[in-house]
């Protein structure tokens, strides 16, 4: 079905644009397409609509007063947001943070992982048309932000995780009603495939639908679900390992074409492996402190410094040039969603209309983490 | 005979879909009616910032410092204090917030030198005008003492 009608047959081609407020983008995306009748010739994401220069507010604000930032940028995954730049500050000041701190933040990111994971799911499949599963992914969601709000205080934005550890320990009640959401959700995969993933209809719509495969993959940087989707099993989890992971047992999901279809299948094994890391987390937590002596100011030696983590949409990375200032001189994040949008140029040409919003719904982007 | 397969297939697998969701009628409501009915904030809910009240002094225990104002990412504290007589400690006479543009980060209630701030459990801050955001913390103690 692709690429079959790349050369126009009549030369009455003409521009769209979906977006910027457009009910399936996802936040302020532009699409601009060229069209063909109903197929796509050209396809050109505009992005920039949701600039708010997180990376210039970094040069005038202290390390610890970007921490608010850091979850905004992605506010799906805010904790790992969060993680991701602490953990970077506390690599590049040296400060040892105890393990029960790390097992906590690793809960919690994993945690957030599957709400992440439970959204993109609920609002690809009402891209597609079915508003039903939406419903009952936001019940289970609905259950992780209880539990995360429990802990944090807070459902979206967590400023949680601080340098030197996490804001608050956790109790006995956090404990019993993660195991309970554990139990819980794994209940449900059955409902969900017998609802979702055995329906002819959606297997019609996403098999075959938007296939990225791995030279493409590669050559864009997509990184997460959409590489791991094309049979590359990179994880940075795996791959540089951080924090308490190399303790935990748990695989990479990997898919074989590339397509939506594939995409969807690594997304729902890796909110099972979550489950299997929160498990374990939870039964190796140590007791101890949950926050290392830091001073009130943090100031990390001269030099520039990276770190990557893996958030629910791929590699995220922060790259901090220090001057020796308890300013950073220059913040880059280095964010998977924007690799996996420009992509997009590539695979949308030759679709049809209809199948752009499966597309962009199977590549999961979240738009103000592209224009931070 | 590969599409009677798949007819059959895919109209069993809508009815399994569908069988789902008539499960789901019978099991209970999960949503709350807002209005007529509230949900229990959670212990560690953040709001927006408030005084502390201290038993020894019945009062807060501000000595207007300004650590909260100068960590604060957003601007949103002013503080100022005086001292009653020469020799008397610096008090806070005024503390305001402008909850409008805070991000309940937090970094004001954990470097408070003498810890008299904390989170309060305010949550239905719709207003109509923007000045309505701007909370002044020692009337707000006077007034819940």
């Amino acid at each position: 079905m692709t690429n079959q009608m790349l050369e126009p047959i009549t030369e009455q081609t003409y521009y769209l644009n979906m977006g910027p407020q457009h009910p399936s983008t996802h936040g302020v995306l532009r699409l601009f397409l060229k069209l063909d009748g109903e197929y796509i010739v050209e396809a050109d994401p505009i992005i920039g609509y949701g600039h708010r220069g997180h990376e210039k507010m970094a040069e005038s604000h202290l390390y610890e007063q970007f921490l608010p930032n850091s979850s905004r940028m992605d506010y799906l995954s805010g904790l790992l947001f969060n993680h991701g730049y602490v953990a970077a500050v506390e690599k590049m000041a040296g400060i040892e943070v105890p393990p029960r701190a790390e097992y906590i933040r690793v809960i919690c990111a994993e945690l957030n992982r599957i709400s992440s994971h439970l959204l993109w799911f609920g609002t690809y499949i009402m891209d597609l048309g079915g508003f039903t599963p939406f419903l009952y992914c936001f019940d289970d969601r609905e259950n992780i932000l209880d539990i995360l709000d429990h802990v944090s205080g807070s459902r979206l934005t967590y400023s949680y995780c601080r340098f030197g550890g996490v804001a608050k320990d956790l109790d006995d009640e956090f404990i019993s009603a993660t195991r309970q959401f554990i139990e819980r959700l794994r209940s449900r995969w059955d409902d969900y495939h017998n609802l979702v993933t055995k329906n002819v209809i959606f297997i019609h719509r996403a098999k075959d639908v938007g296939v990225i495969n791995r030279e493409l993959a590669l050559r864009f940087g997509c990184t997460g679900p959409i590489l791991r989707g094309a049979g590359v099993a990179y994880d940075i989890r795996k791959a540089e390992p951080y924090s308490v992971y190399p303790e935990l047992d748990f695989e990479i999901p990997t898919g074989t074409a590339g397509d939506a279809l594939d995409r969807y299948m690594v997304r729902l094994q890796e909110m099972e492996q979550s489950l299997r890391i929160v498990e374990q987390a939870l039964d190796r937590l140590p007791d101890g402190p949950i926050k290392a002596a830091v001073p009130h100011k943090v100031r990390p030696p001269k030099g520039d410094y990276y770190f990557a983590v893996e958030s629910a949409r791929g590699a995220l990375g922060f790259y901090i040039v220090s001057d020796g200032t308890s300013y950073p001189y220059r913040l880059k994040a280095r964010v998977p969603s924007y690799g996996n949008l420009q992509v997009l140029t590539d695979v949308l040409p030759g679709t049809l209309v209809a199948d752009t919003i499966s597309i962009l719904g199977s590549i999961d982007i979240v738009v103000p983490e592209v224009d931070r | 005979m590969g599409m009677v397969k798949d007819i059959f297939v895919g109209g069993w697998s809508l009815l399994a879909g569908m069988w789902v969701t008539i499960r789901r009628i019978y099991r209970p409501v999960v949503t709350v009616q807002y209005p007529r009915r509230y949900l229990e904030m959670s212990p560690s809910y953040r709001g927006h910032i408030e005084f502390k009240s201290f038993p020894e002094t019945g009062t807060h225990n501000c000595v207007a410092c300004g650590t909260c104002m100068r960590f604060c990412p957003t601007n949103v504290i002013k503080v100022q204090g005086e001292k009653i007589h020469t020799h008397s400690e610096k008090r806070a006479s005024l503390y305001f917030i402008d909850f409008s543009h805070c991000s309940l980060c937090g970094l004001c209630v954990v470097n408070c030198p003498t810890q008299t701030l904390q989170f309060s459990d305010e949550y239905d801050m719709a207003h109509f005008s923007r000045w309505d955001g701007v909370v002044d913390l020692i009337r707000r103690l006077e007034e819940s003492a």
